[in-house]
C-alpha cells in the first residue's frame, strides 16, 4: 500500500481573520520548468540551481521589439549587461539583435568578448575608467556622459586626437512619480544640462548627439516615460536651438517592470505591471507629438533589462529543515525556554488552570532552505512566488523562508504562502532572473550551477557550480605564514 | 515526556470538538484549532485511549515517515497538547 506523503503533526490556533484554513488556496505546484522536470534538474546538476528559460527570453525580447517597432521607425534595445551579463544570455540577446549597454569597463570587456563591436555599444555609468573610455573613444562606442570630469577627460581625448568626439549626454529629470535618480547625468530641471551642452559647443570638439535619460528603475507607472520623454524633447530641442547640433538618438534607458512583486505591494503583477505596449505608446507617441513638425524622428534606443529577463529565471532550492517560529510577542517569555524545559511558575501559573499559554498554538511554519540571500539579492526589494516542487500534503499556510547562511537578517519572505514542507521537498522560487546573478557573493558558500533549458527541453549548463579555487584563487599566502601550523611556540 | 499513564482520555481532550478537516474546538476555553492531518490522527488516538507507542504506530502505518521521526515529532505534539492544558 502506498503511503501518503508525511507532515508532522502540528496544532495551531485560528485567530481572528484566519479562521478558513483554506482561505490562502491551492499553492501552485511547479514540478517542472519548460517541460524539464525539476526533480531531473536536481538530480543532474544538484541544488540549488539557477534555470533560465530560453523560450521566455527569446519571447520577451520578440515581444518587447513589436510593441516598439510597431509604432515607431528607428528603434534599437541594448542589452543591459548588468541586468545579467552571463555569456549566454548576453549572446542570445545580441542574436536578437539587441546591442550591448554597459556601465563599466569589465562589463565592456565582456561586451567585445562577446562580439559586440565598439560602435554597438552604449556606455553608461557614472565611472569609466580612463584606459576603458579611451578604448571606448578608439573604437567609436557611444559614450554617454555622466558628469563634468568625465566631459572634460573625453574632451582632452578628442584634442589629442585632433578630431570631433559624437557623444550622448545623460540627464537626471524629475518625473513626480518617484525620487529624481540625481546620482546620474546632468539636472535638466535647473540647466544645468544645456549650461553643459553649450560649453562643450563652445571649448570642445565634443559633439552631442544624443541625450539619455534612465529615469528610474521598476516603474509601474508607465506616464512617467511620458514626462521624462517630454523633458528629453525639451532639452534635445532647446540644444539644436543653441547651436550645438543635431540630436540624432534619444535613449530612454531602461526600468520596465518585470512581474516581480514589491514588498508591500498591494496588487498582484499580473495586474500592477504595465505590457509593453503601455511603455511603448508613453515613450513612442510622447516623441511623436511632441518632436518638432518637419525634422527627422530620432533613433530611440531602449536599454531594458529586468522586463527582459527576470520572468525567463528560476532558482530551484531545497528545504534543509523545518522549523516553528513564535509569532506571539507576549510568548517571548515563554519561548525563550525552549520545548522541553522547565517553566518558573510565575510564567505559566500567569496564565492559570484553563487558560491558554499565548505561545502554544501560535506559531508559524518556517522552513531553512539551502539558498540564501548572498545570491537573492533581490529579495530586500521583491518577493519571489515560492512554489512547492511537488504535491502539497496540506493546505497552504503562512510560512516563513530563511536562507541557509549564518546571518539573522537570511530571511528570503518573512511570509509565503507554503503547505507543510519536509527537509529535501523542492521548491522553485520565481522571478529571479535579474540582478540576482550580477549581484551575488560567494558568503560561506559556493555559488550554484546555471542551465538554459532549450525550446526542444535540452539542458545546457551555462556556469558551472564554483568551487574552492573559484573562491581563493586570487590570494597570496606570505611566505612566514606557509608553516607553522598550530604550533605552540611563540 | 511522560507517556499517557491511563488508557481514558483526560477530560479536555474528550470535550474538544473535532471534524475531519482538523478544526478543533475547546469549549473550555471558546479557542478555536487548526490540526494537521497527523495531528488530527493523534488526537483522535488520544480520545480513544491509544498509548504513545500506538500513536506513532498509527503514523508510520499510513505516512511515508520513519519510527524515529515520528517519535519525535508525536512526543513534540504531546508536549504542546500539554502546554494547552489538554494533557
Amino acid at each position: 500500500m502506498n503511503k501518503e506523503p508525511y507532515t508532522p503533526p502540528s496544532i495551531r490556533r485560528v485567530s481572528q481573520g484566519s479562521a478558513n484554513p483554506q482561505r490562502l488556496g491551492r499553492v501552485p505546484v511547479m514540478d517542472s520548468i519548460d517541460g524539464v522536470p525539476v526533480a531531473d534538474l536536481i538530480r543532474q546538476h544538484g541544488s540549488p540551481l539557477f534555470v533560465f528559460s530560453e523560450s521566455n527570453l527569446r519571447d520577451k525580447i520578440r515581444e518587447a521589439r513589436e510593441a516598439f517597432e510597431s509604432v515607431y521607425p528607428e528603434v534599437q534595445f541594448a542589452w543591459s549587461y548588468k541586468t545579467n551579463y552571463l555569456n549566454a544570455i548576453c549572446r542570445l540577446f545580441h542574436q536578437e539583435g539587441s546591442i550591448a549597454e554597459v556601465v563599466s569597463g569589465f562589463e565592456y570587456e565582456k561586451a567585445r568578448s562577446n562580439g559586440m563591436p565598439g560602435d554597438k555599444i552604449i556606455f553608461n555609468g557614472p565611472w569609466k575608467d580612463p584606459k576603458s573610455l579611451r578604448r571606448a573613444v578608439e573604437e567609436g562606442a557611444m559614450i554617454q556622459i555622466d558628469n563634468r570630469d568625465e566631459m572634460l577627460a573625453l574632451a582632452r581625448i578628442a584634442d589629442e586626437r585632433k578630431a570631433d568626439l559624437p557623444v550622448g549626454v545623460r540627464i537626471h529629470v524629475d518625473t513626480g512619480t518617484h525620487a529624481v535618480w540625481s546620482k546620474f547625468g546632468f539636472s535638466v530641471e535647473d540647466g544645468e544640462a544645456l549650461r553643459v551642452i553649450r560649453w562643450m559647443r563652445d571649448h570642445t570638439r565634443l559633439k552631442v548627439r544624443g541625450i539619455h535619460c534612465h529615469a528610474g528603475t521598476f516603474l509601474l507607472d508607465a506616464n512617467a516615460y511620458v514626462i521624462a520623454t517630454e523633458k528629453v524633447i525639451e532639452l534635445a530641442v532647446s540644444s539644436e536651438e543653441s547651436g550645438a547640433g543635431v540630436i540624432e538618438y534619444l535613449n530612454l534607458g531602461g526600468g520596465f517592470a518585470s512581474r516581480a512583486r514589491l514588498h508591500g505591494q498591494y496588487l498582484p503583477p499580473e495586474q500592477a505591471t504595465p505590457s509593453f505596449d503601455a511603455y511603448a505608446e508613453a515613450i513612442c507617441g510622447t516623441i511623436k507629438r511632441r518632436w518638432p513638425s518637419g525634422h527627422k524622428l530620432p533613433k530611440l534606443f531602449l536599454e531594458t533589462g529586468r522586463a527582459m529577463v527576470d520572468e525567463a529565471g528560476y532558482l530551484i532550492s531545497s528545504v534543509v529543515a523545518v522549523k516553528q517560529r513564535s509569532m506571539d510577542p507576549a510568548a517571548s517569555s515563554l519561548a525563550a525556554y525552549g520545548k522541553g524545559a522547565v517553566t518558573p511558575g510565575n510564567v505559566l501559573g500567569a496564565y492559570g488552570k484553563g487558560a491558554v499559554p499565548a505561545a502554544v498554538g501560535t506559531q508559524r511554519n518556517a522552513v531553512v532552505l539551502d539558498a540564501g540571500i548572498n545570491i537573492l539579492y533581490t529579495s530586500a526589494w521583491y518577493q519571489p512566488t515560492i512554489h512547492p516542487a511537488s504535491t502539497p500534503a496540506s493546505a497552504a499556510q503562512p510560512t516563513t523562508v530563511y536562507g541557509c547562511l549564518c546571518m539573522n537578517i537570511d530571511v528570503i519572505r518573512e511570509e509565503a504562502s507554503l503547505p507543510d514542507l519536509k527537509a529535501g521537498d523542492p521548491v522553485v522560487l520565481h522571478p529571479v532572473g535579474a540582478y540576482n546573478l550580477t549581484q551575488s557573493m560567494q558568503f560561506i558558500t559556493y555559488r550554484p550551477a546555471v542551465v538554459m533549458i532549450d525550446p526542444d527541453c535540452g539542458v545546457h549548463l551555462i556556469r558551472r557550480r564554483e568551487v574552492l579555487e573559484d573562491v581563493q584563487g586570487p590570494e597570496e599566502i606570505p611566505d612566514h605564514l606557509m608553516e607553522k601550523i598550530l604550533s605552540t611556540k611563540f | 515526556m511522560n507517556p499517557l499513564s491511563s488508557s481514558e482520555p483526560p477530560s479536555r481532550l474528550a470535550d474538544l470538538m473535532l471534524n475531519d478537516r482538523g478544526f478543533a474546538f475547546d469549549p473550555n476555553t471558546g479557542e478555536s484549532y487548526q490540526l494537521s492531518t497527523t495531528g488530527l490522527a493523534c488526537l483522535r488516538g488520544l480520545q480513544q485511549g491509544a498509548s504513545v507507542d500506538e500513536l506513532v504506530d498509527r503514523i508510520t502505518e499510513r505516512w511515508e515517515v520513519d519510527p524515529i521521526a515520528a517519535r519525535c515529532d508525536v512526543d513534540a505534539f504531546l508536549w504542546d497538547l500539554q502546554q494547552l492544558s489538554w494533557l
